[in-house]
């Protein structure tokens, strides 16, 4: 089933001096994938090289078989909704999806459908014959979005499809994506927020200063990197005292005192190790008012794969 | 689904069709049509001051013609309009300028600037078909000159500068580089040319699309702005004089000169559209070729030939008359190459053509986008 | 919850003065155009001109140097209205060129980018924006026009003493004021192209081709219509009549000078026009 993947193989895009993405190697598979990493990782980059706007400067690219620079062929079964805020000044939101179609072979009558169609989708249809120009920003999101799901594609790319919709908008949309995915389609999308596409995502690709940082489900994802240090937050009376006999463990690598010093965030290499010194410190007469993991949330996980790599 | 040559083809129809729509209506292409459209005006407004002038001085009565030549320089404003009576035209007025006193300035004197006062005097006399219109200065004449208030021969003259000068030069020019560089770098700037690459089209299709589109739009301001032109000129002369003229050389006076605009527009689209795609700054070549195109006269003959307008002047039925108010030395310098046949003219132009669209042919597949380095 | 009650107010506290405000924008506008090397490069060509004239006007007050090479070589070297005028000519050709280089990147990209909503947040009006892009370009023109030119003439004050001044200081008027209309023209030219096509690199052709374009229209009446007045079409041909005017030199082109003021007037209310038009901050789109 190699031909119903998307495949980045070795990909590295520079601009100029600037590193874009660097030796991103992919295997995406149908269902919803999202794209998360700070502003500036690299993800419009790669949906950009991914829909053939820009080329690599090393690898290759398959999306379900078929190269980015066969545009005529890729292109059919690919829709892309990118993050550039503009539209064409000329059209109003239902000629400029029309338009799209047209070049697709579609006949008028049936571009004309399937362009209403797509605005129902977004329910975008009170707004379809004023200009895009004059739209909103959740308006254009909307349009572009409608623009790129419009032929119905099997890959459908969207970056930061999100970003700008109001709640309501927002629930119907992700709904959308859900029922694409299920229809076993690919659905790759792009956000900075990790919590927001956590729940919806299949398959989730965290990415960072250019390069992939982890990929593949949440709580996957926290296995594969055992060997990065667990956090815990330790609340405490004496909780400098306690940090003392904690430093002389070997697993533990870094602990920071709360400010009030009745509590503090320990790191270490050695969940089994620091269980039981714990229990040791308990039983020689230390208070300490309870323990949490600090890093079964994604926003820990985020914060150490992210912030560590800046 | 296999793509065709007849899906491709519809393909640039539909990408033809929308540009098109921008070319002919967008707000900026006023300015295409009034360069275009600008020297049928001038030449209907000459047609026009024409018509009047002869229609209020024929009611005023003709001057004799022999009289008319017998006017001498020196002679006064009063014994000329003693001999030939009543002028149609009679203007007034004062020319006033500072110059020198005489004698100041010169040796060790002082300069002393004084207003001098000059009065001036326009006389126009009218045959029934020649005017003359006779300079005073302080009452004596100073220049006479005697012409016919139309004349097709001379008209036919002036249009054919003014083709060469100003519609080749300037007009198809500036035309063209607003109309196809706009196709691309339009887009660009708009931040939109992307909604075309993700449309399952191939580049040379969409190049093709869009180069279809902007020759059309060219193509259609500007060949009927010349043919235009060219009606207008001839309008307000005699249709006896003008019937004999388009049987004997004026129909293909009139195609010759379309097809050069038209060609005007394939020569110079096609390279402002592969300057609009190639190039990050496409008015740097574009003054280049501006300044190529105006100093082709003077360069050797072989040299002449590369170049759009060596062809398009090649078409022209009416070598250009040589602008006298040039300094004589450098209408000595001009030496026009031998014109091209037009046969080779048009091929020439077609193979250029063909040549630079098929390098941007091959250049819209390299090009992504970035619209932050703009 | 009587949010309601903590509504907007508007920044009551001190301003720094109109002046201070206002000049912020050149200053950093300066900074950025000078640090452009073609700007610098052209700059530095502009100077070229103004050094040969000014050899020239030592020349011309030290006879004894050429003392032995007739007379003919007397008449060519004098300083009067026709030698500015040559001058003149020469740094408003740098004029427009700087004009055309310099001038789109001030407003162009500004409009470009949505930029004016920036700088309209801020204590500053819409003319105060322009008269800053204004001042900018004024500001560089000057450098190539009207500091040579009168630089030039002050060197031949010095050099030829007060008896040539009290003489001729209609020259030194005319140079000054002459290039400063032609920079108020040319700039506005500038500004009104970049408004227009708010694309950069167009914009600058379209200063160039704005000065061409008219240049032919107005021959194109002149040879169409067998007159001379076309040429008023012309801001160049225009400009350089009301030169004439201003040096006492006579003029080939035969216009009429009060025509010429017209043709210019009428040009910059044109010009001023389509800014007003042009740069607003949002554009309602119907
Ligand atoms: N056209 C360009 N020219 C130069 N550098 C670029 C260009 N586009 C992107 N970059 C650089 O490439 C890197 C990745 O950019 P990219 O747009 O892919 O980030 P992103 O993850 O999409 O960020 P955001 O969340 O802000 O959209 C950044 O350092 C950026 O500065
Ligand atoms: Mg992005």
């Amino acid at each position: 089933m190699t031909t119903a993947e998307v495949i980045f193989d070795d990909i590295s895009k520079f601009y100029g001096e600037v590193l874009g993405v660097n030796r991103v190697s992919l295997r995406i598979p149908p269902g919803i994938t999202s794209l998360v990493g700070p502003n500036g990782s690299g993800k419009t980059t790669l949906m950009n090289l991914l829909t053939g706007l820009i080329l690599p400067d090393r690898g290759s690219i398959s999306v379900l078989g078929v190269s980015p620079r066969d545009p005529e062929t890729m292109m059919r079964f690919t829709g892309y909704a990118t993050q550039y805020d503009a539209a064409p000044r000329w059209a109003t939101g239902f000629e400029f999806i029309t338009t799209g179609l047209l070049l697709f072979g579609c006949s008028r009558a049936e571009a004309e459908e399937k362009a209403w169609k797509a605005l129902e989708w977004v329910s975008m249809t009170e707004a379809a014959h004023r200009k895009v120009a004059a739209y909103s920003k959740g308006m254009r999101q909307r349009v572009r979005l409608a623009q790129a799901i419009a032929h119905n594609p099997q890959v459908l790319v969207l970056d930061e499809p999100l970003n700008g919709l109001d709640p309501l908008v927002r629930a119907e949309t992700i709904a959308l994506f859900r029922a694409w995915a299920a229809e076993g389609r690919h659905v790759i999308l792009s956000s900075h927020v990790l919590q927001e596409v956590d729940v919806i995502s299949d398959q989730v690709i965290l990415i960072a200063n250019g390069m992939i940082v982890a990929e593949g489900e949440i709580r996957g994802v926290r296995e594969e990197i055992h060997d990065h240090p667990s956090q815990f937050v330790i609340r405490c009376r004496d909780a400098s005292r306690i940090a003392a006999l904690l430093f002389n463990e070997d697993h533990v690598t870094e602990i920071k005192l709360n400010d009030d010093r009745q509590g503090m965030l320990v790191l270490t290499k050695d969940r089994e190790q620091f269980a039981r010194a714990l229990s040791r410190i308990a039983l020689a007469g230390h208070e300490i008012d309870g323990v949490v993991p600090a890093d079964e949330n994604v926003d820990a996980l985020y914060e150490y794969l992210i912030g560590g790599g800046r | 689904m296999t793509a065709t040559i007849s899906f491709r083809a519809r393909q640039a129809c539909t990408i033809a069709r929308v540009e098109l729509r921008r070319a002919f209506f967008s707000k900026r292409s006023f300015w295409v049509y009034l360069l275009a459209l600008f020297p049928a005006v001038v030449f209907i407004g000459h047609g026009i001051e024409a018509k009047i002038d002869r229609q209020r001085w024929s009611a005023k009565g003709f001057t004799p013609a022999a009289l008319l030549d017998g006017i001498k320089q020196g002679e006064t404003s009063e014994a000329v309009r003693g001999r030939l009576g009543t002028p149609v035209s009679d203007e007034k007025w004062d020319h006033r300028r500072r110059v020198l006193r005489e004698g100041s300035g010169k040796d060790s004197e002082p300069r002393v600037w004084e207003e001098k006062r000059e009065q001036r005097r326009r006389l126009t006399y009218f045959d029934g078909r020649r005017r003359a219109d006779l300079w005073f200065e302080n009452g004596v004449l100073r220049s006479k000159s005697i012409r016919p208030l139309l004349n097709l021969e001379e008209d036919r003259q002036v249009f054919a500068g003014l083709f060469q000068y100003f519609y080749l030069r300037l007009a198809i020019f500036f035309g063209c580089l607003g109309i196809f560089m706009n196709l691309f770098r339009g887009d660009m700037l708009d931040k939109t040319l992307h909604f075309w690459f993700l449309a399952p089209i191939r580049r040379e299709v969409l190049l093709l699309g869009k180069y279809a589109a902007g020759l059309v739009a060219a193509v259609v301001i500007f060949t009927g702005g010349a043919l235009l032109c060219f009606a207008a000129m001839l309008w307000p002369h005699d249709p006896g004089e003008v019937q004999v003229y388009w049987q004997a050389s004026g129909l293909s006076h009139a195609f010759w000169y379309a097809a050069a605009a038209a060609l005007g527009c394939v020569g110079y689209g096609s390279v402002f559209l592969a300057a609009g795609l190639l190039l990050r700054n496409p008015i740097v070549p574009a003054a280049t070729l501006l300044l190529w195109e105006a100093i082709n006269g003077f360069l050797p003959a072989t040299l002449q030939k590369v170049s759009v307008l060596y062809y398009l002047q090649s078409l022209c039925p009416i070598p250009a008359p040589m602008d006298n108010s040039a300094p004589a030395f450098i209408r000595m310098l001009l030496s026009p190459a031998e014109p091209a046949s037009h046969f080779w003219s048009v091929a020439g132009l077609l193979a250029l053509t063909a040549l630079v669209l098929v390098v941007a042919a091959r250049a819209s597949r390299r090009i992504e986008i970035s619209y932050s380095t703009e | 919850m009587a949010v309601y009650r903590r509504g907007y107010q508007r920044y009551q506290g001190p301003l720094t003065g109109y002046w201070a405000r206002f000049l912020v924008a050149p200053r950093f506008a300066w900074e950025r155009l000078f640090q452009q090397r073609q700007v610098v490069i052209l700059l530095v060509g502009a100077m070229i001109w103004p050094l040969f004239c000014a050899v020239f006007i030592y020349l011309a007050n030290h006879s004894e140097l050429w003392a032995g090479l007739g007379g003919g070589f007397k008449n060519f070297l004098e300083v009067n209205g026709k030698f500015f005028l040559v001058f003149m000519n020469a740094q408003a050709v740098f004029a427009v060129l700087l004009a055309a280089l310099a001038g789109p990147g001030l407003i162009a990209s500004d409009l470009a980018n949505n930029a004016l909503p920036l700088y309209f947040s801020r204590p500053m009006s819409r003319p105060d924006y322009v008269l800053a892009r204004l001042l900018v370009l004024i500001g560089m023109l000057s450098l190539v026009t009207w500091i040579p030119g009168a630089a030039l003439f002050f060197m031949q004050v010095g050099m030829a003493g007060r008896g040539w001044f009290s003489e001729n200081w209609r020259l030194g008027v005319g140079v000054v004021a002459g290039f400063l209309i032609w920079v108020l023209i040319v700039s506005l030219v500038a500004l009104a192209c970049s408004a227009y096509v708010r694309w950069r690199v167009v914009a600058g052709g379209l200063v160039l081709g704005f000065f061409f374009v008219l240049g032919g229209v107005a021959k194109m009446v002149n040879t169409v219509f067998r007159v001379e007045w076309g040429s008023v079409l012309s801001p160049t041909a225009a400009m350089y009549q009301i030169w004439c005017d201003m040096l006492d030199v006579e003029t080939p082109l035969g216009l009429n000078t009060a025509e010429c003021i017209g043709t210019l007037v009428v040009l910059g209310v044109l010009l001023v026009v389509v800014l007003e038009r042009k740069l607003r901050p949002v554009e309602v789109i119907s």
